[in-house]
C-alpha cells in the first residue's frame, strides 16, 4: 500500500499533473448553490452503493453458495409463502422510502427553495439576456439606463463577465435551433429555445476564467459553441463595465438593425 | 383455451415461399434475427468510429478510414461524426435491438411457448418483416444522399431537424424510415397481443405462461399504444420539412404562424420513455425464466414478478417529463414527474428481490445462457440505480446531456438488452437451428464482453460526472476536459475489446449453423416449457397435436418426482406428495 502511494506520488511529482482519479472530479464549483447538487449526488451515491452491494452480495454470494457442486439438491419453493412475500415487499418499500422519497424530497426542496426561487425585482441583481445561435452565445447587458434593447446596451459575443458575490439572472432565447446554456462550474444548465424564454440564476463565489458550453446538440459545430466566463471582483467588474459602456456609446450604430435582438426584460 | 382451429397447410416447397415470403413464424423470427445481427454490426462499427474520434481526435480511422473519408485522408469529419452518432442511436434502438429481442424472439418464442401452431395473423407477420426491410433500405439509402444522413441526434429535436438546421434529404428519409418501421412494429405488436390472448394452449392461464411471454406481451402492448404516437410526431416533422407547415417552428425560424419546438419533445418522450421499457421488458422476462431454469427450482414469486412488470408497464407511461427538466417546466410538473419516476423503483426492487430469491438455495448450473442472465442482473442493477441521479431534478440540471446520461442508458438499454439477447440466442439456438453453440467459446464471449462493456459504460458515467457533455466532435477544445483524455482512451480501448469479443460470437454462430455436424437433442437444457416437448429444430407447424397444459412453466426440482428427471413438462400433471 505504501509502495503504491509512493509510486503514485512520485509519478505525480514527475509529471506535475493530477493523478488518474483526480482528473475525474467535476470542475471546481464556483457558485453558492452548486454544493447542493454535489451533495445530493454524493448522498445518492452512498445509498446506491449500499443497495448495489446488497444486490452483489446476493448475486455473487448465492452463485458461490448454491452452485451445483456445493448444493446439488435445490430447495423446491415457489416463493409465495407469506414471509417470502413480506420480505420482497419490505425490500421494495425500503428502497422507495430509504432512497427515493428521501432524495426526491431533498431535490424538490432545493429546486423550489433555491434554483427556481427567483431573486425579486427589488434586489440588487445583474440582469443578462442571452441569445444562442449556431454556433455562438450573445450576451446583452442593459447598460446605464437599465433598459434592454436600447442604444447603450453592452453586447458581447462568447464573452460573459460577471461580478463575484452578486446574483445574476439570465433570460435565455435562441435564434435558430435549441441550444443549452451550460455552466459546468456552477453545475447548471438551461435550454435556449426559439420562441420561448427560459431563465436561470446563480451567484458566483470565485474569481477567474471558466468555460461556458452548449450542452444540446445544435449542428455540426456544436462542439465549438464555447464561450468564456470571466468572474471579476465587484471593483474589476465596474471598471470593465465602465470601459465597455464607453465603447458601446462610441461604436453602437443605432441604424444597425442587427444590434437590436434584445427584448424587454420579463 | 384456443378460440379457433389452427389448420395445417402443406409445407412450402420453393425457395421463395420457404425462406423469403414465408408465413411461418419460425422463419420470420430467423429473418428478423439476421436482420438484427446485420444492423448490430453496422451500428457497432459506427460506435467504434465515434469512440475513435473521441480518443484520438484528428487521427485517421485505422484500416478502412482512407476508403471511407478520402477527402480528409481518413480523419472523420465533424459533419460525418454527427451523422454517425445519429445513425448509431437510430440503428441500435430501432434496427438492431428491436428486431432481435422483439422481432426474432417474439416471433419465434410466442407460438412455441404457448402451444400454438403459428401466429394469429401470419400474413400480417410476413408484411411486418418486409416493411422493416423497406424501412432499413431507406435508412441506409439516406447515407448516400448529397448532404448525407440525418445528423440531429437520434431524438431529432426540431428546430434542428427541420429545414432550419438540416436542409438535406437525409433527415426527411430518416423520418420516413422511422414512420414505416413504426407501422411494421405496430403490425407485429397487434399480432403478438392477439396471439397471446387467443391462441394459448388449452389449460394455460395467464400465470401459466412463461415469464418470457409476459415480457413480450407487455412490450407488445406498449408498442401498439405508443409507436403510433411517434409515428404522428415524425409525420408532423415530415409536414414541416416538405409541405412548409410550422408545427415545430417558432421565433425567427417560423415564417408564418408559430408552432413550438418543445411540442415535439413532448410527443417524442411520450413514446420515448415507454420505448426504454419496450426494449428491456423482453429481456427481463427471458432472464426471469432462465434464472429459474438453471437454478433448477421454480421462479421465486413468479406471479409477483409478472405483476411487477405489469406495474412498470403502466408507470412507464406516466413519467416521460424527466427527459425535459432542462426545458424549464413548471416546478409543479417537475415535482410530479420526479415522484412518479421514483415509484418505478418499488416494482423494480420487488423483481430484483425475486431474481435473487430464485438463485437462493438453487442448484446453479453456469451454462452460457445462465451466465448472460446473471450478467443482466448485474448491469441492470447498475443501470437502474444510476437512473436515480437523472430522475431527481437538481442533479439532472448538472448531469443532463452529459456522458453520465449516455453511460446510464447504455447500461439499461444496450448492456442489459444485449446480454439478454445473447442469453436468448444461446438458449433457443437448438430449437431454432437444431444446433448447439460451443459452450466454451460462449463463455469466453461472455467474459470478454462483460469486461469490455463495463469499461465502456462505467467510463462514460465517470467522464460524464466530470462534466463532459454529449455529441462533441472534439471535447478537448474545452480546457477542463483535457484531463479526461486518458479516461476517454480507456473507454475506447474497452469498446474495441468489446467489439472484438463479438467476432467470437459471429464465428461460433456461423460455424454452428452452417458447418456443425452434430445435431442438438430435443431438450438439451432439461426444462419443461412447451417448446421443449417437440423435436429440435421445431418442425413444420410446431405441434402435431395441440398440447394440453397442466402445470406451470418452472416445475423444476420437485422432490416428489419419481420419473428420474428433476423437471416436468407443462403437459404433465403436477406431482404432489
Amino acid at each position: 500500500m505504501t509502495l503504491f502511494t509512493l509510486m503514485m506520488s512520485s509519478a505525480m511529482a514527475e509529471t506535475g499533473k493530477l493523478g488518474f482519479w483526480e482528473k475525474l472530479n467535476p470542475p471546481v464549483d464556483i457558485s453558492t448553490h452548486g454544493h447542493l447538487i454535489d451533495w445530493l449526488f454524493n448522498y445518492t451515491t452512498a445509498l446506491n452503493l449500499f443497495f448495489f452491494s446488497l444486490v452483489c452480495a446476493g448475486l455473487f454470494g448465492f452463485s458461490f453458495l448454491y452452485r451445483r457442486k456445493r448444493h446439488p439438491k435445490p430447495y423446491y419453493t415457489y416463493g409465495n409463502k407469506k414471509p417470502q412475500i413480506m420480505l420482497a415487499t419490505v425490500i421494495g418499500v425500503a428502497v422507495f422510502v430509504g432512497i427515493d422519497m428521501n432524495i426526491t424530497r431533498m431535490s424538490n426542496n432545493d429546486y423550489i427553495g433555491v434554483f427556481t426561487n427567483w431573486p425579486s425585482e427589488s434586489e440588487d441583481i445583474l440582469r443578462v439576456e442571452v441569445l444562442g445561435q449556431q454556433w455562438a452565445w450573445n450576451f446583452r447587458y442593459a447598460g446605464k439606463d437599465g433598459l434592454f434593447n436600447t442604444d447603450d446596451d453592452v453586447v458581447t459575443l462568447n464573452d460573459l463577465r460577471v461580478p463575484v458575490g452578486k446574483k445574476v439572472v439570465f433570460q435565455v432565447l435562441s435564434k435558430d435551433v435549441i441550444h443549452s446554456l451550460y455552466f459546468p462550474n456552477a453545475r447548471r444548465k438551461v435550454d435556449a429555445i426559439p420562441g420561448r424564454l427560459t431563465r436561470l440564476w446563480y451567484e458566483l463565489t470565485k474569481t477567474g476564467e471558466y468555460d461556458i458550453a452548449c450542452a444540446e446538440m445544435c449542428g455540426t459545430y456544436h462542439y465549438r459553441m464555447q464561450a468564456k466566463l470571466t468572474v471579476y471582483t465587484q471593483e474589476d467588474y465596474d471598471n470593465w463595465m465602465n470601459h465597455a459602456q464607453e465603447h458601446a456609446f462610441q461604436t453602437n450604430d443605432p441604424e444597425n438593425a442587427e444590434l437590436f435582438w434584445g427584448w424587454a426584460w420579463q | 383455451m384456443a378460440f379457433y382451429e389452427q389448420p395445417i397447410h402443406p409445407k412450402p416447397t420453393t425457395f421463395l415461399s420457404k425462406y423469403m415470403i414465408s408465413f411461418d413464424h419460425k422463419v420470420i423470427g430467423k429473418q428478423f434475427l439476421w436482420y438484427g445481427i446485420f444492423f448490430l454490426f453496422v451500428g457497432g462499427l459506427m460506435a467504434l468510429m465515434i469512440r475513435w474520434t473521441l480518443a484520438f481526435p484528428g487521427v485517421p480511422f485505422p484500416v478502412i478510414g482512407k476508403a471511407l473519408f478520402p477527402e480528409t485522408g481518413g480523419v472523420i469529419p465533424p459533419d460525418t461524426y454527427a451523422m454517425l452518432f445519429t445513425m448509431h442511436g437510430t440503428i441500435m434502438i430501432f434496427y438492431a435491438i428491436t428486431p432481435i429481442l422483439i422481432g426474432a424472439f417474439g416471433n419465434f418464442c410466442i407460438p412455441l411457448m404457448i402451444g400454438a401452431r403459428d401466429m394469429a395473423f401470419p400474413l400480417l407477420n410476413m408484411l411486418s418483416f418486409w416493411l422493416a426491410v423497406v424501412s432499413g433500405v431507406i435508412l441506409l439509402g439516406s447515407l448516400f444522399t448529397p448532404l448525407g444522413a440525418a445528423a440531429g441526434g437520434w431524438t431529432s429535436y426540431p428546430t434542428l431537424s427541420t429545414l432550419v438546421g438540416s436542409p438535406g434529404t437525409g433527415q426527411t428519409l430518416w423520418s420516413l424510415a422511422i414512420f414505416i418501421l413504426g407501422a411494421s412494429s405496430t403490425m407485429g405488436a397487434i399480432n403478438y397481443i392477439t396471439t397471446i390472448i387467443t391462441l394459448r394452449a388449452p389449460g394455460m392461464g395467464y400465470f401459466d405462461m412463461p415469464l418470457t411471454i409476459w415480457g413480450l406481451w407487455l412490450t407488445a402492448i406498449l408498442n401498439a399504444i405508443f409507436l403510433p404516437v411517434l409515428g404522428a410526431g415524425v409525420l408532423l416533422l415530415i409536414f414541416d420539412r416538405v409541405f412548409g407547415t410550422t408545427f415545430f417552428l417558432a421565433g425567427a425560424a417560423a415564417t408564418s404562424g408559430s408552432g413550438d419546438p418543445v411540442l415535439f419533445q413532448h410527443v417524442f418522450w411520450i413514446f420515448g420513455h415507454p420505448e426504454v421499457y419496450i426494449l428491456i421488458l423482453p429481456a427481463w422476462g427471458i432472464v426471469s425464466d432462465l434464472l429459474a431454469f438453471f437454478s433448477r427450482k421454480p421462479a421465486f414469486g413468479a406471479k409477483a414478478t409478472a405483476l411487477s412488470m405489469t406495474t412498470i408497464t403502466i408507470l412507464s407511461t406516466l413519467v416521460y417529463g424527466h427527459h425535459m427538466f432542462t426545458t424549464q417546466m413548471s416546478p409543479l410538473l417537475t415535482q410530479t414527474f420526479m415522484t412518479l419516476t421514483m415509484t418505478i423503483s418499488i416494482p423494480s426492487a420487488i423483481f430484483f428481490a425475486n431474481w435473487l430469491g430464485t438463485l437462493w438455495k438453487g442448484s446453479i448450473r453456469f451454462t452460457s445462457p445462465m451466465l448472460f442472465s446473471l450478467g443482466v442482473v448485474f448491469v441492470f442493477g447498475l443501470g437502474g440505480l444510476t437512473g436515480l441521479y437523472l430522475g431527481t431534478v437538481t442533479t439532472d440540471l448538472y448531469l443532463h446531456d452529459t456522458y453520465f446520461v449516455v453511460g446510464h442508458f447504455h447500461y439499461t438499454m444496450a448492456a442489459s438488452v444485449l446480454l439478454g439477447g445473447f442469453a436468448a440466442i444461446y438458449f433457443w439456438m437448438p430449437k431454432m437451428f437444431g444446433m448447439m453453440l460451443s459452450e466454451f467459446w460462449a463463455k469466453v464471449h461472455f467474459w470478454i464482453t462483460m469486461v469490455g462493456l463495463n469499461g465502456v459504460f462505467f467510463g462514460m458515467m465517470m467522464v460524464g460526472y466530470a462534466g463532459m457533455h454529449r455529441r462533441l466532435y472534439n471535447p478537448f477544445v474545452y480546457e477542463f476536459m483535457q484531463n479526461m483524455i486518458p479516461m476517454n482512451k480507456m473507454i475506447t480501448y474497452s469498446a474495441y475489446l468489446m467489439g472484438a469479443a463479438q467476432l467470437i460470437f459471429v464465428v461460433n454462430f456461423v460455424h454452428a449453423i452452417f458447418f456443425k455436424k452434430e445435431k442438438a437433442s430435443d431438450n438439451p437444457w432439461e426444462v419443461g416449457t412447451l417448446e421443449w416437448t417437440i423435436p429440435s429444430p421445431a418442425p413444420h407447424y410446431n405441434f402435431d397435436k395441440i398440447p394440453v397444459v397442466k402445470c406451470g412453466p418452472h416445475e423444476l426440482g420437485n422432490p416428489n418426482l419419481t420419473t428420474g428427471r428433476d423437471f416436468q413438462y407443462q403437459t404433465e400433471n403436477l406431482v404432489e406428495a
